[in-house]
């Protein structure tokens, strides 16, 4: 397959993207030691730092989050690939405090293996870390195999919430459990409807045949669900939303947060359509859409489709979330 | 040869880097099934940056030795490959004798030690088509050997042949862990990247030990 993309060499991709990233956000970021993204001002040390670590290739993923009210560190990896561990360790040096570390992995292979030698390291080394795992995609597990799960734009929310908490002032224990009460109350499922391409290589990294779509498509195109004709934005709402409901169990009387995040080529137009449906299937069921977000926050390249986020909402997740941030992907005032 | 020098573990991490070198398209080509088609590329990074750990490890003896290698194949930023193969190199670091050289047994537990270190990163058994699926065989077929009496340069061979093996069975499995896993029954068919990269991995530590033979 001939490539499309404006690249130079492969080899220093993700080095020139950063530098890159680093020059557009220069307010909001800056590199620091080996390729870490680090707040370009940082947040006292007497407040929780979040972590996370990703691979490239996502963008404005997962850096886009560093800033005020988010993320302290980000660890970005290869094109689409984890960080090793010596980088993770390096990041989790840098952000040790007395008040803590909490350190946000998304569940994917490569990203949770280094986390585990990175979090081995930090025991060794008396850091005081909380790693919580993100892992909300419910094509690819049940919630009785959450390992099974993998760790879509739903980490977004994480980030956002145990960022407003750690911003606050909260302990390290605090900042956790909120963490984890977000991310038990959420679920996301990908819908593709084209494949996108490797930065590197220019091969295509899945296969989705014209006028089709793949429900369940995972962040990279890992199967998982169901291939069937490409539907409506009613129709494509109607199939997914309730399997989100469902998985979450939400109830008439119940609020929720819903994301619609665009993966590449899908357009916002597309997603405003997708958001209008769901605010009536809501409303059927008697739930409330306490707040949205639309956009494009979790990219892979140039794919077609989007994800969408459900999310339970209690009064405290809603004021946090609705906290202020200023980073280089969301702010919120 | 019954023992092998420091100078041979040099050579067997230089020839385990050229085979990965002149395999690495295949291995993207057979990564493009289940996963991203990047696993060649990642695969020589951790080579390349094993050869600089020979470079720069000089004459400090088999465990510091391993032990960068292992650690420099970490810091490759390419999802899972770093951590399972650079735990193998630290898993065989922390058997090897600091002083000295290599007889069979000692060179086939080095490699059982590795396998452990490898088995603490992942729950994947054999069968569920991961690297492991390469990675055992080749550590069992080189401790019988020692245990046969045979020389280090024949026990890595069988190592190398059972990787071989091993590697090429992942074609009649259906991955259930790693990337793979989520494409189910369409990796049917494909020999795992992971373990033909094991299956490379010894062949070249045969040919390197070979050379000085």
């Amino acid at each position: 397959m001939a490539m499309r993309k404006f690249i130079n060499d492969p080899k220093n991709l993700v080095n020139e993207l950063l530098q890159g990233f680093a020059l557009a956000q220069a307010k909001k970021v800056k590199l620091a030691g080996t390729n870490l993204v680090v707040r370009a001002k940082p947040k006292s040390q007497d407040k929780v730092a979040v972590v996370t670590l990703g691979g490239s290739g996502h963008e404005p993923a997962l850096s886009g989050f560093v800033g005020d009210g988010m993320l302290d560190i980000s660890v970005p990896g290869e094109i689409f690939a984890a960080p090793g561990p010596p980088r993770v360790i390096e990041a989790l040096r840098a952000a040790n405090r007395d008040a803590g570390v909490l350190f946000i992995v998304l569940n994917h292979a490569g990203d949770v293996m280094s986390a585990d030698v990175a979090m081995e390291m930090a025991a060794k080394e008396g850091l005081k870390v909380r790693r919580v795992l993100s892992h909300e995609d419910i094509s690819a597990g049940s919630r009785e195999n959450p390992e099974d799960r993998r760790g879509l734009v739903g980490a977004l929310l994480v980030m956002k919430v145990a960022g407003a908490a750690a911003e606050q002032g909260r302990s390290l224990e605090e900042c956790a459990a909120i963490a984890e009460r977000m991310e038990r109350n959420m679920a996301t499922l990908a819908v593709a409807v084209s494949s996108a391409s490797h930065p590197s290589t220019g091969e295509p990294i899945s296969d989705v045949p014209d006028g089709r779509m793949v429900v369940g498509m995972g962040q990279h195109g890992e199967a998982g669900g169901g291939e069937q004709p490409l539907k409506s934005a009613n129709e494509t709402a109607e199939i997914m939303l309730p399997l989100l409901l469902k998985d979450l169990d939400i109830k008439k009387g119940e609020q929720v947060m819903v994301m619609l995040n665009g993966v590449g080529s899908t357009t916002l137009m597309e997603l405003y359509l997708v958001l209008r449906r769901v605010k009536g299937l809501l409303e059927e069921r008697g739930v409330t859409l306490a707040r949205s977000l639309v956009g494009e926050y979790l990219t892979v390249q140039e794919m077609g489709g989007f994800q969408m986020c459900v999310a339970r909402m209690d009064d405290e997740l809603i004021q946090l979330w609705d906290a202020p941030c200023d980073t280089p992907a969301l702010t919120v005032k | 040869m019954s023992q092998l020098a420091y100078g041979d573990v040099l050579n067997m991490l230089r020839g385990a880097a050229a085979e990965v070198r002149a395999n690495h398209t295949t291995l993207s080509k057979l990564d493009s099934v289940g996963g991203d088609g990047d696993h060649g590329t990642t695969m020589l990074r951790c080579m390349e940056a094993i050869e600089k750990a020979v470079v720069e490890a000089g004459d400090t003896g088999l465990v510091v030795l391993l032990d960068k290698a292992g650690w420099a194949v970490m810091g490759v930023d390419g999802g899972a490959t770093g951590p399972l193969f650079g735990s193998f190199f630290i898993g065989m670091a922390q058997a090897a004798s600091p002083h000295g050289t290599l007889d069979a047994p000692a060179l086939a537990a080095m490699f059982e030690q590795g396998l452990a270190a490898v088995r603490r990163r992942t729950k994947a058994q054999p069968g569920d088509k991961p690297m492991i699926d390469a990675l055992e065989p080749a550590v069992e077929a080189a401790k019988r050997a020692a245990e046969a009496g045979a020389t280090p340069l024949d026990v890595l061979d069988a190592a190398a042949k059972a990787a071989e093996t091993g590697a090429l069975a992942t074609r009649a499995m259906q991955a259930r862990f790693g990337r793979a896993k989520n494409i189910g029954q369409k990796s049917i068919g494909a020999e795992d990247p992971g373990a033909a990269s094991v299956a490379y991995l010894f062949k070249g530590f045969y040919e390197g030990a070979k050379t000085n033979a």
